[in-house]
């Protein structure tokens, strides 16, 4: 079979415009009054399943409006104690005096989305139960480890016993996303499907999931009322620039900002008007000394590196974003520790001459070089390039690698780093970054099986294992604060692990929208359905 | 014709099955684990070590690859470690985005690029040529994710012409989507085309047979485009279709700056997250590509010049 040249060439521009029609998507624009739009800081969305696996921000923040959990904390901040809890789709709750008892009673008539009738007791056991089958890999398992059983004498009530005492068992797991409440029917019938047209109880539901972004619309039947805007529409722009610049033509209303210094300066120069919602604290920002590689085996050594280290200079360069810490838990949650509250030895005040003393007493009078590397994503690098700085000073040579950030988290948990900088978001729930930071049982292993207690303490030193043992067998809030207290000064001591600095998460808003609350803290997503555009 | 395409694909397959092998190789010596990608920094060993089993992670190499060939050959991509999405999914709804870049693109670059080349060429050392030398320095010399954001902030953000980011949906909107990033990559395809085009019909301007053309009386016109741009344009069409593959797989900064769905990116994307079926179906579409694109250089050398044919 032949072909001429000319039939060839016009058959091959023909296939080009063929290529270029494609296919269609088809989403709804932003910029109408009816539509809010955000745009997060990730290339697409995975889904919209509290449950699964890889979410990311975006995400986060879709599975915030569609769905409930049973208590949540008012909007715009973390409940930091037990009374400071709300009721969602559990109308009231008590616990057992040991605090390992605890009873739901969920809220009548809450429907889900799409017709898939209410939510009972059967939809609440579905969504634990998925969470409790260790034969299930799902997001935050972690968070489920004390809970010995769930059961439900009735539709409408659910109760969790606990394996040891939590008096913040609704911050440590009840509020947390991986519990928001699925439909057990929906699930049953879509199956996968469900990441991309999941059925929840929330204010708002998916209509559209594409690369493009999620497309929510307000459900009428929601039980705590229609949401204030029809339509949300969950964007996602990777690129910094590309963000700044669809906030800047009005394109998308919020955008998830930069964790980087002179960032709001810079937006406040472009827009003076732009308002920006923060999470205090955000991200616990933590130096962790390892405490089985020379020379930081040396508590000298640690204490020359806490002298050195200036937080408030490291804040500072991050303006409104950043708090110095003082310990392992950041000043905004219960079982922190201020300064004031020290003995004078374990304030630590920013001082030079004594770093060079003590790392004279410790046999290295023309000072040291102590080999890191650290990620290359925006916070860990520039955190990290500063603390090499302030260490110079003091005549400590800190040899840093800017690495893959997966590579760094791989490494991290295979014990291959002196001082790893980990960046972490908790809630106000003390136990989790000292379990998991400072327990024997979570010592980092360099086959990659331990966890991320990176500096070795309780194994290479004596740790707090014992402290931790009272908290977590301590029913009493009260209590269990000072306990934590306690721990903080144990870890001031010792020095394993160095507290630097919080940083918040920050979303840029432009003024026309209102959000009907004020971010003060809270996890990196709030909800928008009360959320209008007012001019 | 259709056996030497033949042919030319059967010849094909030890080149891909090497890049295969490449790819599984790189991405297993490559540190980093896609279970802590997908479950996060705090996840339990067991849960991590319940997520690789799954994945088949914990299967030894050897078995892996077996899989991993037969998945390959029997065009089962799997899905995403991370996002759990079929991975053709993934793929059919970004490939044709990049596509359409690369083809509107390569498209703006011809229609600039050849008509400067052969302008250059017949006022040699003139201003038309000084003009086109310079034009060429400026599209080599500026980095196309930087022309990509001047371009946006003028002709989107400041003048309103353009949308800011996006694929578009329908036909209209797509092409409205792809006109800025599309010149931002023009630009430098048309400079290269542009030099491509003047240096080879250059040299065929100064062959016998032109003489003999002007000779026997031919318009300056005809001698130019019929004697002359149709023996240079074999040279061009070489640097076509490397510059078509650059576009492909090179198109990244582009995709960022305009927040434009697009292979490049997914790809860039897939590494950081260790999301190997992404990473080796990404690969593979490529190496497809690098084969497609290959075989239509040498169509379109023998539509060009009827003295190739094939053997």
């Amino acid at each position: 079979m032949g072909i001429s040249r000319r039939a060839f060439l016009a058959q091959a521009s023909a296939l080009g415009a063929v290529a270029s029609v494609g296919f269609n998507v088809n989403i709804a624009q932003a910029q109408q009054s009816d539509t809010i739009t955000i745009a997060l800081a990730a290339r697409a969305p995975n889904g919209v399943n509290p449950q699964q696996t890889g979410l990311t921000g975006g995400d986060n923040w879709a599975i915030h409006q569609v769905f409930n959990t049973l208590v949540k904390a008012d909007p715009g901040t973390f409940a930091t104690t037990p009374e400071e809890f709300r009721p969602s789709l559990a109308e009231s709750w008590e616990s057992s005096d040991d605090a390992r008892t605890w009873t739901y009673h969920l809220r009548r008539g809450v429907e889900f989305h799409g017709g898939y009738g209410e939510m009972t007791a059967a939809d609440v056991l579905f969504t634990f139960g998925r969470q409790l089958d260790p034969s299930i890999v799902t997001n935050g398992k972690v968070l489920y480890q004390n809970i010995q059983g769930v059961e439900a004498p009735d539709d409408y009530t659910v109760v969790f016993t606990l394996e040891r005492p939590d008096p913040l068992f609704n911050g440590s797991c009840i509020a947390t996303l991986p519990a928001n409440i699925i439909s057990r029917a929906a699930f049953e019938e879509r199956g996968d499907e469900f990441n991309h047209s999941p059925v929840g109880t929330g204010p708002y539901e998916v209509v559209d999931f594409s690369t493009d972004g999620i497309v929510l619309q307000a459900f009428e039947d929601h039980f705590d009322g229609i949401a204030a805007t029809p339509n949300l529409r969950i964007a996602f722009i990777a690129d910094t620039t590309a963000r700044t610049l669809a906030f800047a033509s009005g394109e998308v209303d919020m955008i998830e900002g930069v964790r980087s210094p002179g960032w709001i300066p810079q937006m406040q120069q472009r827009s003076a008007d732009t308002i920006f919602d923060a999470t205090a604290p955000g991200s616990f920002n933590s130096l962790h000394l390892n405490l089985t590689q020379a020379p930081l085996d040396d508590l000298r050594v640690r204490q020359a590196i806490r002298y050195a280290i200036n937080n408030e200079q490291i804040a500072a360069a991050y303006g409104e974003l950043a708090t110095p810490m003082v310990g392992v838990i950041a000043s905004q949650f219960p079982g922190s520790v201020s300064k004031e509250s020290l003995p004078e030895n374990l304030r630590y005040e920013h001082n030079i001459e004594r770093a060079r003393e003590l790392l004279a007493e410790a046999g290295y009078p023309d000072g040291v070089m102590i080999s890191a590397f650290t990620s290359q994503r925006e916070d860990y690098a520039s955190i990290m390039l500063i603390v090499q700085e302030q260490l110079r000073a003091a005549g400590i040579e800190l040899d840093l690698q800017i690495i893959d950030h997966s590579t760094f988290h791989a490494d991290n948990r295979s014990a291959r780093n002196a001082m790893p900088l980990q960046s972490s978001s908790y809630p106000p729930v003390p136990t989790q970054p000292l379990l998991q930071w400072l327990s024997a049982s979570a010592v980092v292993q360099p086959d990659g099986t331990g966890q991320n207690n990176f500096s070795h303490y309780g194994v290479a030193i004596d740790g707090v294992d014992d402290l931790l043992e009272q908290v977590q067998d301590e029913p009493d809030f009260e209590r269990r604060i000072a306990l934590v207290e306690e721990i903080e000064q144990k870890v001031l001591t010792d020095l394993p692990l160095l507290g630097i600095i919080t940083l918040s998460y920050v979303i840029a808003r432009n003024p026309r929208i209102d959000l009907g609350f004020e971010v003060q803290s809270g996890y990196a997503y709030w909800p928008l359905n009360q959320a209008r555009v007012v001019s | 014709m259709i056996r030497m395409i033949g042919i030319r694909l059967f010849d094909t397959i030890p080149t891909v099955l090497l890049v295969l092998t490449l790819v599984f190789v790189a991405l297993r010596l490559l540190p980093g684990d896609p279970a802590l990608v997908a479950l996060g920094d705090y996840a339990t060993p067991e849960q991590l070590n319940l997520f690789r089993e799954q994945m088949g992670l914990n299967a030894p190499l050897w078995l892996q690859y077996i899989t991993f060939t037969w998945n390959m050959i029997t065009l089962d991509f799997g899905r995403s470690l991370i996002s759990n999405v079929p991975v053709v999914d993934i793929l059919a709804r970004n490939l044709p985005y990049t596509i359409e870049l690369t083809v509107v693109a390569t498209g703006m670059g011809l229609l600039a690029g050849i008509p400067l080349g052969v302008m250059a060429a017949v006022y040699r050392n003139k201003a038309p040529d000084n003009g086109v030398r310079a034009f060429s320095l400026v599209g080599y010399a500026i980095p196309d994710f930087y022309l990509g954001a001047v371009l946006l902030i003028v002709f989107a953000l400041n003048l309103g012409w353009f949308p800011i980011s996006g694929g578009g949906h329908d036909f209209a909107s797509r092409m409205h989507h792809i006109f800025l990033p599309a010149v931002t990559l023009a630009m430098v395809k048309s400079a290269f085309i542009g030099r491509l085009t003047r240096t080879s019909l250059l040299e065929v301007l100064g062959r016998d047979y032109v003489r003999t053309a002007r000779a026997k009386g031919a318009r300056e016109g005809r001698v130019i485009f019929r004697h002359g741009l149709r023996n240079a344009l074999l040279p061009v069409t070489t640097g076509l279709g490397l510059s078509l593959l650059a576009t492909l797989s090179g198109s990244v900064a582009i995709e960022l700056v305009f927040n434009r769905p697009g292979i490049g990116s997914v790809l860039i994307n897939a590494i950081a997250e260790r999301d190997y079926p992404v990473i080796q179906a990404g690969v593979v579409v490529f190496a497809f590509f690098v084969v497609l694109i290959n075989l239509l250089i040498d169509l379109a050398y023998i539509a060009i010049d009827p003295r190739i044919r094939v053997k």
